[in-house]
């Protein structure tokens, strides 16, 4: 039977971003192994010490062989940081044995000193281990180790010098790209499983805790007395339960943006009434967060002024230039000059701390009250057209 | 006349509890449906008044059974009776032909005087439902240009249903804008309708669009 087997490779493995650039790394190590034996093999009679050669290119080979087993598979994953260096030290090292083995004469017609291009992977790998610092550090080492090991600084060594460089920045950025981007897959993957799991709770809730709760707190109101009260506390844990349950809306996105309509609705209640857009209401998440504050002040103040019962509406609206929020209540009414007066006697009242609140945030805030008209508080923010996103 | 009612909702306990609530306030629970499939089956069998739905139907959805009610029994209005919460929702049921929304929170005598009103073909709006739909209004009004006509308010119907958003009764309205109350509700009526016509203009257009209209 033929069967779709499941498809588990993405872009970039989360866990292990760098896998690909370590398996660059040998995969270059190798074939430059092979070009260094062979241009070796080329100069060998005429090298001051074939033995010596001989015995570097077998080291070369002997270490190409540790460097493999430590940057693949999982065996020694933890340890690639210290590899990298000691590769740094084992290069330049090889690279040393220069003026033992190659002689004068063979450097001035251009010839390779010991190790070549061999030794630019352990650039390669300290780039990709500690990203462009380590890439450029290791560079700046080998670059060294080249001018020390031939004697010299001519243009070839300084072409040399240039390329090494390159290739430590080049890689060292693909490292930090790379792990950035894993990072971000990661904590997306992360986001939806916690969405979906917050689903099949919420599922699972509302089949059973919530119709439950929801036809306690009816029947209570209507068997009255004790059972009242009981049944109030019940339709209160139901919304609570319920806000709880879709509030994973009103988390700060990548972007640093919130949805203002979601972070509003969690403070709906039995006396609080939420009214907002279907879609989100996106803005700065410290703008949310701001004008959160300023609606509880102003729900704070329904409930000391008015009553602890006294029901209140907050309403979220998205104009063309702004968005407008406003809290009222059916009470009393301020009476004219109260705010002022109480700001006159230092009392920082309600008014002076919102006011300020939403001035921060370049907004404005007005007062409708009177007898026979409750209060209304209308937070109006201008959002300009890079602010908002639209939403589709 | 007594009023005819069909509840639909996927939870026994609360199902039975409020077709129980209605009964014993004279109203008559002709059906009930614990799915889409079912409310859609047995609807026009009984061809209740009223429809009381649950959005949150288990596997399935409650907008698609107003749709299908809504499209075979056009004299029979839905009351969409759902948790807070499920505001995208609310607002697709709405567009599918509901002419109201109360919460479950609301007490037996709301829901009964809501039954009541819905089956007389007044709306039945809460704060937080007039707060969707003025949302979604200016959502319709920032599609870019080049769009077929959408639907718009009258500046009176945006004051009508901002006030009701803001928690305000009819009569409350009525005496702020010296309007009638029956004025106050023919106008968030308006503003239900027009929404409806476009979905169903949409729906029309999409199925001529994908060539499902030919035949």
């Amino acid at each position: 039977m033929f069967r779709r087997a499941p498809v588990h490779a993405t872009l970039i493995d989360v866990e292990r971003p760098l896998e690909p650039l370590w398996r660059g790394v040998v995969v270059y190590r190798v074939l430059t192994l092979v070009t260094v034996i062979g241009v070796s093999a080329f100069h060998m009679t005429d090298y001051a010490s074939p033995a010596g050669a001989g015995l570097v290119l077998a080291g070369m080979t002997a270490w190409t062989a540790v460097l493999a087993r430590g940057y693949l598979g999982e065996a020694f994953e933890a340890r690639r940081g210290p590899l990298a260096l000691a590769d740094l030290v084992v290069s330049a090292g090889i690279m040393l044995t220069t003026p033992l083995i190659v002689t004068d004469a063979q450097l001035d017609a251009s010839a390779p000193g010991m190790g070549s291009i061999w030794t630019s992977g352990a650039v390669l790998a300290c780039a990709v281990a500690y990203r462009i610092p380590g890439g450029v550090a290791a560079a700046a080492v080998i670059s060294a180790a080249l001018v020390v090991a031939k004697a010299r600084a001519t243009l070839t060594e300084l072409n040399d010098i240039q390329i090494l460089m390159l290739a430590g920045l080049t890689v060292g950025f693909a490292s930090l790209v790379l792990r950035r981007a894993a990072e971000r897959v990661r904590r997306a993957v992360a986001e939806e499983a916690a969405a979906a799991e917050r689903e099949r709770l919420a599922r699972a809730v509302h089949d059973g805790v919530l119709q439950v709760l929801a036809h306690v707190g009816r029947r209570g109101a209507e068997l009255g007395g004790a059972a009242a009260k009981l049944g109030a506390l019940a339709g209160e844990q139901e919304v609570a339960l319920r806000t709880l349950l879709t509030s994973g809306n009103a988390q700060v996105d990548a972007e640093g943006r919130r949805d203002l309509a979601a972070t509003l609705r969690a403070l709906a209640s039995g006396r609080v009434s939420v009214s907002a857009p279907a879609h989100p209401v996106e803005l700065p998440a410290a703008t949310v967060a701001e004008l959160d504050a300023v609606v509880r002040a102003a729900l704070a103040n329904v409930e000391r002024h008015v009553g602890a019962d006294a029901p209140a509406w907050v309403l979220v609206e998205e104009l063309d230039d702004a968005v407008e929020i406003s809290v009222r209540d059916d009470g009393p009414g301020i009476p004219a000059g109260r705010l002022a007066e109480a700001e006159e006697q230092g009392r920082l009242g309600v008014s002076r701390s919102m006011r300020g609140r939403v001035g921060d945030l370049g907004g404005t805030l007005d007062l409708d009250t009177g007898p026979g008209r409750g209060t209304e508080w209308t937070i109006r923010i201008p959002v300009g057209s890079g602010q908002r996103r639209e939403s589709v | 006349m007594t009023v005819t009612v069909m509840v639909v909702d996927d939870h026994p306990i609360w199902r039975e509890g409020v077709a129980r609530d209605l009964g014993e306030r004279g109203l008559e629970v002709v059906a009930t449906a614990p799915d889409a499939g079912a409310a859609v089956r047995i609807a026009p069998a009984v061809r209740p008044q009223v429809v009381l739905m649950d959005l949150n139907l288990g596997e399935t959805s409650g907008v698609d059974a107003i749709a299908g009610i809504v499209e075979k029994l056009p004299d029979t209005r839905v009351l969409v009776l759902s948790a807070s919460g499920e505001h995208a929702d609310v607002l697709e049921a709405l567009k599918a032909g509901a002419t109201g929304y109360l919460v479950k929170s609301a007490s037996a005598e709301e829901l009964v005087d809501a039954v009541r009103r819905t089956a007389a073909g007044v709306p039945v709006f809460t704060p937080g439902l007039a707060g969707l739909v003025l949302g979604e209004y200016r959502r319709l009004a920032q599609r870019p240009a080049g769009e077929p006509a959408v639907p718009a308010l009258t500046e009176r119907e945006t004051e009508v249903l901002r006030l009701v958003a803001k928690g305000l009764t009819a009569k409350q309205i009525g005496e702020r804008l010296v309007l009638s109350h029956r004025t106050v509700e023919s106008h968030v009526q308006n503003t239900l309708r027009k929404l409806q016509l476009h979905n169903r203009s949409q729906l029309v257009r999409y199925a001529i669009e994908q060539g499902l209209a030919n035949d």
